[in-house]
């Protein structure tokens, strides 16, 4: 089966994000939040001695950058009920306090899939961070699922 | 199964366990983590307010589920210089707070080329049903 969409949505940024400015009061907070205590995260003079050379926010704060005020917007809908059905990131760069991260978004891939419970159109968006220095900090693919 | 703290390429080996570890999510926790993360609507801070959308009562954010299971990778790293490169999350059923909630998972693959491990990884409620699932990759430095 396939689903109908325009070729040329794929791999078009559609969105970019000022850059947001990392601080280390954010990372605390959110080490707090997840009950994060691993000093290479938390503590800034014992992970100067750690493999990153300093203290670095935990991987998974690269999910918590909030994509531009459009974002929805560009993002192909099938049938009413659409959900996060979940993530896959590529971590590339550790994100350091004074960063300061920018977004660009695309989306990557649109597929259907049958399942148990009927058809299921996945639209695959993927978020591109990078830090001031031009480095990618990460890839964030948002598993978006439709029901038609 | 591994000592953590000298966790190399070499001592991983498949069937591994990461965890299981015990965490309790409660709903001020919750809360906290939708405030850090710029989250503030009702689905993830007040019953009534997430039961209008249709949901059992306030939820736990998709990206609070995967950054606790991201942990569960990071605290098996430890220390050790390894790197968690990528991972991915099936959200299959709400988390709901105010439960116990079991982390855990094993690995399932190694790659010689890249230096790298696999795992799944998943969080069960306290019924035993597992309510996001995932993969995981380690890469270790030589």
């Amino acid at each position: 089966m396939t689903v109908d969409y325009d070729p040329a949505l794929i791999g078009r940024v559609f969105e970019t994000t000022e850059p947001v400015p990392v601080t280390g009061e954010q990372i605390a907070t959110f080490c707090a939040a997840i009950g994060e205590t691993n000093p290479l995260y938390t503590d800034a003079a014992a992970a100067q001695a750690g493999p990153f050379g300093g203290l670095v926010a935990p991987p998974s704060f690269a999910v918590t950058f909030r994509n531009g005020r459009h974002f929805f917007e560009h993002i192909p809908r099938y049938g009413k009920q659409g959900f996060d059905a979940g993530k896959d990131v590529e971590f590339v760069t550790p994100i350091r306090p004074g960063d300061a991260v920018t977004l660009n978004s695309h989306v990557k891939e649109i597929y259907e899939k049958t399942g148990r419970t009927g058809s299921m159109v996945f639209v695959i968006v993927r978020s591109t961070l990078t830090n001031q220095n031009g480095e990618v900090v990460a890839h964030v693919d948002h598993r978006f699922m439709n029901r038609p | 199964m591994s000592d953590a703290n000298n966790l190399t390429y070499e001592s991983v080996q498949i069937g591994d366990a990461l965890g299981p570890a015990e965490v309790y999510l409660s709903k001020d926790q919750v809360r906290a983590y939708a405030k850090a993360c710029g989250m503030w609507t009702p689905r993830f801070t007040d019953d009534e307010g997430a039961r209008k959308e249709g949901l059992p009562g306030m939820i736990t954010p998709g990206n609070m589920s995967l950054a606790i299971l991201s942990k569960l990778v990071t605290d098996w790293v430890a220390a050790s210089g390894a790197r968690i490169v990528r991972m991915g999350t099936t959200y299959r059923q709400p988390v709901m707070p105010d439960h116990t909630l079991t982390l855990q998972g094993f690995v399932t693959h190694k790659n010689e080329s890249d230096r790298t491990a696999e795992m799944d990884i998943w969080i069960e409620s306290d019924e035993g049903d597992r309510l996001v699932i995932g993969t995981a990759t380690v890469h270790f430095p030589r």
